[in-house]
């Protein structure tokens, strides 16, 4: 009973840096409301395999990429998840496209959206959540190396298209 | 010459400190680096404070309502099997009852609640939904023999905790509110079942997964109406 409290009251307590997530991988905040409630309801079903004494938050965020993924996958948009990084880069060139100093979530929404899914996960993880390469490792279920690398190409398209 | 993934790893607090103060020291001394580090930490804070607002707004209630209510339906059969046994052992109480007619006839199986779009009955503070003002006011005062207005409260009773939690039924909705913090909290909320909102609350019966939650969270017996007014006089506390 209290164990069941603790876990809704811990996906409660985490549900505003969920949907920040959800809004860094999804293009437009109706999507991210989705993708958010869907990774609640998700939660709630698979409760039972949450390993009390791990972080609820890792686990959270993993199963809300996983759906990510899957909707992805289901859109037939395939092709974003190994989008080359050059259109990125190429849209960054353009100097209307640079983003000001006072971007709005829009435009950061937008500027995310430029990047390969592969490496949008990764700098949202790392640089908008917060974790640590080990743990964006474990939850993307990838080795540090590949999560250290997209970082670096995500990180490098982004400061260009933002107008540095 | 430090490689991208090492810089940036300084960058990200990532390296051991012998291996940060090395970088450090490299980038220091090299212009490039300095300004590149520069220009990563500003884009970083950029991006942050443009995704950083999203943790203070208001959540959508669906969200919250999905929280709090999603596992009821998963339990609701087990629950309701637990209600009626239990409904043997109170057979004086009316809204019991009544209750118990409403589980028998089996097909108002309550929708889990809100894209209800009307006048919402809950407001989302930090995370947490509270009654809004006319339900509050219900809360606070109605009794449960008050004649039926806009709200009607049904249940009063404490819970494991020793808060006291309120049932009530609104025109749309139905739900539970427990006192905390000197407020009225919601630990649940349901929509009316489409097209049998009036005959439904007219009949006085229970939504059978507001039933299951006030089972779960219920300890010991409902009020009596000396005992409400007694804790209305107190302040429900």
């Amino acid at each position: 009973m209290d164990r069941s409290l603790s876990f809704e009251d811990g996906l409660s307590a985490l549900l505003p840096r969920l949907r920040r997530f959800a809004h860094t991988l999804s293009r437009s905040p109706a999507d991210a409301d989705d993708l958010t409630q869907a990774t609640v309801e998700r939660a709630l079903r698979s409760k039972s395999q949450w390993e009390p004494g791990t972080r609820l938050d890792s686990w959270l965020y993993r199963i809300m990429r996983n759906l990510w993924i899957d909707t992805v996958r289901s859109r037939g948009r395939r092709e974003d998840l190994h989008a080359p990084v050059e259109e990125a880069e190429r849209l960054g060139e353009d100097p209307r496209n640079a983003i000001e100093a006072s971007i709005d979530l829009a435009k950061a929404m937008a500027a995310m959206q430029r990047l390969p899914e592969e490496q949008r996960e990764i700098v949202a993880l790392i640089l908008i959540e917060g974790f640590g390469y080990r743990e964006c490792s474990e939850i993307l279920g990838l080795p540090i190396g590949t999560v250290s690398s997209r970082l670096v190409r995500g990180r490098t398209a982004l400061l260009q298209m933002m107008g540095e | 010459m430090v490689s991208d993934e090492t810089f940036f790893a300084w960058l990200d607090g990532e390296l051991d400190p012998a291996e940060a103060a090395r970088v450090e020291m490299e980038v220091a001394a090299d212009a490039k680096l300095s300004a590149m580090a520069k220009d990563h930490r500003a884009m970083q804070e950029r991006l942050m404070r443009a995704f950083d607002p999203l943790l203070g707004a208001p959540l959508p209630n669906p969200l919250v309502a999905a929280v709090r209510n999603l596992p009821l339906a998963e339990v609701v059969d087990l629950a309701d099997a637990r209600a009626r046994r239990q409904l043997r052992h109170w057979p004086s109480a009316p809204q019991w009852g009544a209750m118990a007619a409403t589980l028998a006839i089996g097909v108002l199986i309550g929708t889990i609640v809100p894209h209800q779009h009307e006048a919402a009955p809950v407001e989302v503070q930090g995370g947490k939904m509270y009654a809004t003002a006319a339900i509050d006011r219900a809360l606070d005062r109605q009794l449960a023999s008050a004649p039926p207005g806009d709200v009607r409260v049904g249940l009063t009773f404490r819970d494991r905790e020793g808060a006291i939690c309120r049932s009530f039924t609104a025109s749309a909705s139905s739900g539970l509110a427990c006192r905390e913090n000197g407020r009225w909290m919601l630990r649940g909320i349901f929509a009316a079942p489409e097209g049998q909102t009036t005959d439904y609350r007219m009949a006085g019966g229970m939504d059978p997964n507001l039933a299951a939650l006030v089972d779960s969270t219920m300890a010991g017996q409902p009020f009596d109406a000396k005992a409400e007014e007694q804790a209305r006089s107190r302040g429900w506390r």
